[in-house]
């Protein structure tokens, strides 16, 4: 991926939502506890406020910047 | 122990070399795994599974597993995986040759929904005001919605989360990725006032298990 620090951390927002949230599920363990997600969740939120102002006038594209 | 990247075809191209990787063949699927790491969830391991779901999505169709998927070992994942085969090999069919897009949308600059407005005098004035709020934000979502569908061969709208005004999951022609941001720059320029973030290409997630 070919993104700015700034625009990872946006993005971020979506991979937490795919790789906690969707997928395939096969049998076998999921590791990952309620706990660890609600971690992450709250240092997501962190970083989504680290970058509130770069975003304010209008939310960037994490995709070659062409949108 | 063991953690599962992704369930792609058997035989398929060489593995990628960002990790340890080793495929698990099982009637004409494989299941992409390596050597269990850390059970930790931030950022950093996030990005780097990723990452490797990323490699191996650049000259493959493939279903990504969900983050920590671990089993004991190799035959352990061979038996999880054959037990629902067919249903595997179905859905690794839907979503071939496409990838997945992200696109959320928010009110530029101005806070989306309003609080009680101070001249809502009364109850039935506030729920008309917020209907009248709903109403809005569900034109907006079909306006972005529609266009982006049809460019789409499926699509989740998802729950907003505010300030979102929409939230949604396109799966997408590796082709059609774009003719579809360029879809996404013009909702953007006709649409005064909204906020696009769209995000990808993303191995297909929200389309693996539906």
């Amino acid at each position: 991926m070919t993104t700015t620090i700034a625009e990872r951390e946006v993005a971020l927002v979506d991979l937490v939502d795919r790789l906690l949230g969707g997928g395939v599920v096969i049998a076998g363990d999921i590791t990952l506890a309620v706990a660890d997600v609600d971690l992450v969740y709250v240092q997501l939120r962190a970083l989504i406020s680290s970058v509130a102002t770069a975003q304010e006038k209008g939310l960037m594209p994490r995709m070659g910047g062409s949108v | 122990m063991i953690q599962l990247y992704a369930i792609t075809d058997n035989p398929g191209p060489p593995l990628p070399d960002v990790a340890p990787l080793k495929t698990v063949p099982i009637d004409g699927l494989a299941a992409v795994c390596a050597p269990a790491g850390e059970t930790e969830a931030s950022p950093e391991m996030l990005w780097r599974h990723e990452e490797v779901v990323e490699a191996l999505m650049a000259d493959r169709d493939l279903l990504p597993a969900r983050y920590g998927t671990r089993l004991e070992d190799e035959a352990a994942l061979a038996r999880a995986v054959e037990d629902r085969r067919d249903e595997l090999a179905a859905a690794l069919d839907r979503v071939r040759g496409a990838v997945e897009l992200s696109v959320r949308v928010a009110a530029a600059g101005a806070p989306p929904s309003p609080a009680v407005p101070p001249q809502a005098s009364s109850g039935a004035e506030y729920l008309r005001v917020r209907a009248h709020a709903e109403a809005s934000h569900e034109r907006t979502a079909n306006a972005v919605h529609e266009p982006l569908a049809a460019l789409s061969r499926a699509s989740v709208v998802g729950r907003p989360r505010p300030p979102e005004l929409f939230r949604a999951a396109y799966l997408v022609e590796r082709e059609a990725v774009e003719p579809f941001t360029a879809e996404v720059a013009r909702l953007q320029d006709a649409g005064a006032g909204l906020s696009f973030l769209c995000t990808g290409p993303w191995p297909p997630y929200s389309f693996a298990e539906r």
